[in-house]
This record gives C-alpha cells, structure tokens and sequence, in this order.
C-alpha cells in the first residue's frame, strides 16, 4: 500500500477540499494545487512535446482548463490524475498543430533527487540519469509516460489508464514492457 | 529467483523508490532485493530514472500563479448561464406573469429578448446557444417547464 501524495497529514487541505474551496472564490486555494501539480504536470507535458517553451504553454493552457472547468469536477478521479489527463490532452493537440517534435531544449529544467542515498550510490545513479532520461525518449509514448507517471509521479495503473486513454491493465503491460525496453537499452 | 515474489517486489518497486510505500512493503521489498539479481537491477533502473526526474523552470511557477488570477478576471460562460438564456427567452415567449426580476439571473444577455423560438446563435465564447423547441414536448413536460419556470406555483 503506497501513501498518496493527496493524503495530507498534519491538518493540509486534501486536493478536494482545495478544489471546493477554489470553487467557493478562494484564489490562495487555486493557487495551492497549482503549487503542488504543476512539476508533474510539466514533465508529462516535456515527456510528450519535449521542448521547454511549448510545455509551460501546455501547463498553463491546462491549468486554466481545469480551473474554469472545476465547477463539473466530481472527484471520481483524484484531482492530480484529472489534472494530468487534461494536460496530456493539451500535449497532444500542441504537438498536433506544430506537426513536428524538436529536439530537447531544456536548459532551464534539471533532474531533481527524491530518495535518500549514500553519496557513493547517489553519483552512480546521477552519472546514470541524463542517459536514462536520453533512453527513456526513445521508448513508445504510451510505455514512456507509463514508466515515468508511475515512478516519477507513483500514478497508480488505473490512474496511468486515464491519463494515457487506456485500460489498467493495457497501462500495467505497457509499463513493464517499458521498463524491459529500457534495461535493455540501459546494458 | 521466485516468481510470485518477484511478481510482488516489481509492483512495489515504484513506491519504494519514490518513498511512498506503507512500513510494512518496504521489508518486504529490502528482504527480497539482497538475493534476487532481476529485482536489484529494476530497482536500480528505478532509482535511475527517478533521479533523472526533470524540475520544472524557477519562473513557471510564478507564470502559473498569475494565469489563475486571469482564470477568475475572464470567467468563462458556463452550461448554466447559457440555460438561463435560453429560460430566459422561453419565459419571456410564453408570458410567465410573475415577476422576472426576481426569478431570472442577473447574467442573461440581452440577445435573449429578439431571439425566436427555434433560433440559434453562436455566443460569444463559440458555443452554440438558442431558444428551445416546444414542438414535441407533451403536455405533461410543458406543465413541469411552467411549474418550474413560475418557481412552483403553476
């Protein structure tokens, strides 16, 4: 059982009750989810543009979206995943209209630590990173934003089927197909 | 190597690194890893790639912040407002006698006074808007539309 990152302890607001309350008027409330879901927000939408400029286009675009649309949220979905899935729509239609990718341009952008190592293992695993990121663009878009929402973000596989327009179980196959891929790669 | 074990330990793997897994899995991942070479390297790959997470630019943020205060100056027309529209005209266009200013939200565009039953326009945020059809309601739904439309006392 893993601890979702929406259920706050030490009395934060949940995601729901933000919502709520951004629905009641409340800006500072809007203003927290945008803090807490825009960094994944961004690297789903880096993941499918791959370029910088067009991906904080995308996020704001998204944002906006949900916000103006908060008033037909039902929380069936956690707010995050609906987040995700509006902007990974946004992704689409900007890659659409532009009818091209480039290639990265992310000077602005750079890798972040989560866990807690040994300096020893902590320079492997960084001298290791900017590959793993090179390689994981070279996967299928389904398997890579598989992999990366469900270690990057810990989507859980129902929540990846939402947000890459699958089933659970198309999204559990095309993470662990990713992941095979990417070892593979990796050696 | 065990199979089912092995099965368990690469579902957990993803919450693990990120440190998101219950007390009681991260054992059983940490028992598992030290004697099983296939769990160690996706574990690895896991760390790997969630090391190479991308932070998003310093100024994002701030953009974002602002863009929410845009959300609240340009509110967008909703289903509702475009209902009253159309209430608005239907009301008008069969002469409800009770007091429209108490009944009819503020918001309602002045268009909806010339519109004809049966005509649609384009509103000004491109949705498609008009004055509802009576032609096949029966005469049970246009008592309900009338005893809503006089709040009830029809």
């Amino acid at each position: 059982m893993s601890v979702r990152d929406e259920e706050r302890l030490g009395g934060d607001p949940s995601d729901l009750e933000l919502v709520h309350a951004g629905r009641s008027g409340d800006d500072s409330a809007l203003g927290e989810l945008v803090k807490r879901h825009h960094a994944a927000a961004y690297r789903v939408a880096v993941s499918l543009v791959n370029e910088d400029d067009v991906a904080q286009d995308v996020v704001q675009d998204a944002f906006i979206k949900a916000f103006r649309a908060l008033g037909g949220f039902r929380g069936d979905a956690s707010f995050r995943t609906w987040l995700l899935t509006i902007t990974a729509n946004e992704a689409r239609g900007a890659l659409r209209r532009s009818s091209r990718r480039k290639e990265t341009a992310l000077e602005d952008a750079g890798p972040v630590q989560s866990e807690a190592m040994g300096p020893a293992q902590a320079a492997v695993v960084s001298q290791e990173a900017g590959r793993a990121r090179a390689m994981l663009e070279r996967l299928p878009e389904k398997q890579r934003l598989s992999v990366s929402l469900r270690i990057e973000e810990g989507l859980s596989f129902k929540e990846i089927g939402e947000v890459i327009g699958s089933s659970e179980g198309a999204a559990r196959v095309n993470y662990f197909h990713g992941i095979r891929r990417l070892r593979e790669l990796m050696e | 190597m065990n199979n089912e074990a092995c099965g368990t330990v690469r579902e957990l793997i993803p919450d693990f690194v990120g440190g998101r897994l219950a007390a009681t899995d991260v054992g059983v991942v940490e028992r598992h890893v030290p004697d099983c070479a296939e769990c160690a390297a996706e574990l690895a790959l896991a760390r790997v790639v969630l090391a190479s997470r991308l932070a998003p630019p310093p100024q994002l943020l701030e953009r974002l912040l602002r863009s929410v205060e845009s959300v609240r100056t340009q509110p967008a027309r909703t289903w509702w407002g475009i209902s009253a529209a159309a209430i608005a005209a239907l009301a008008l266009g069969i002469g409800i006698s009770s007091d429209p200013a108490a009944q009819i939200p503020v918001d309602v565009p002045g268009y909806a006074y010339e519109v004809e039953e049966g005509d649609i326009w384009l509103s000004d945020d491109g949705l498609v808007a008009g004055a509802p059809l009576f032609d096949g309601l029966s005469d049970d739904a246009l008592l309900q539309l009338l005893d809503e439309l006089s709040g009830g006392s029809a």
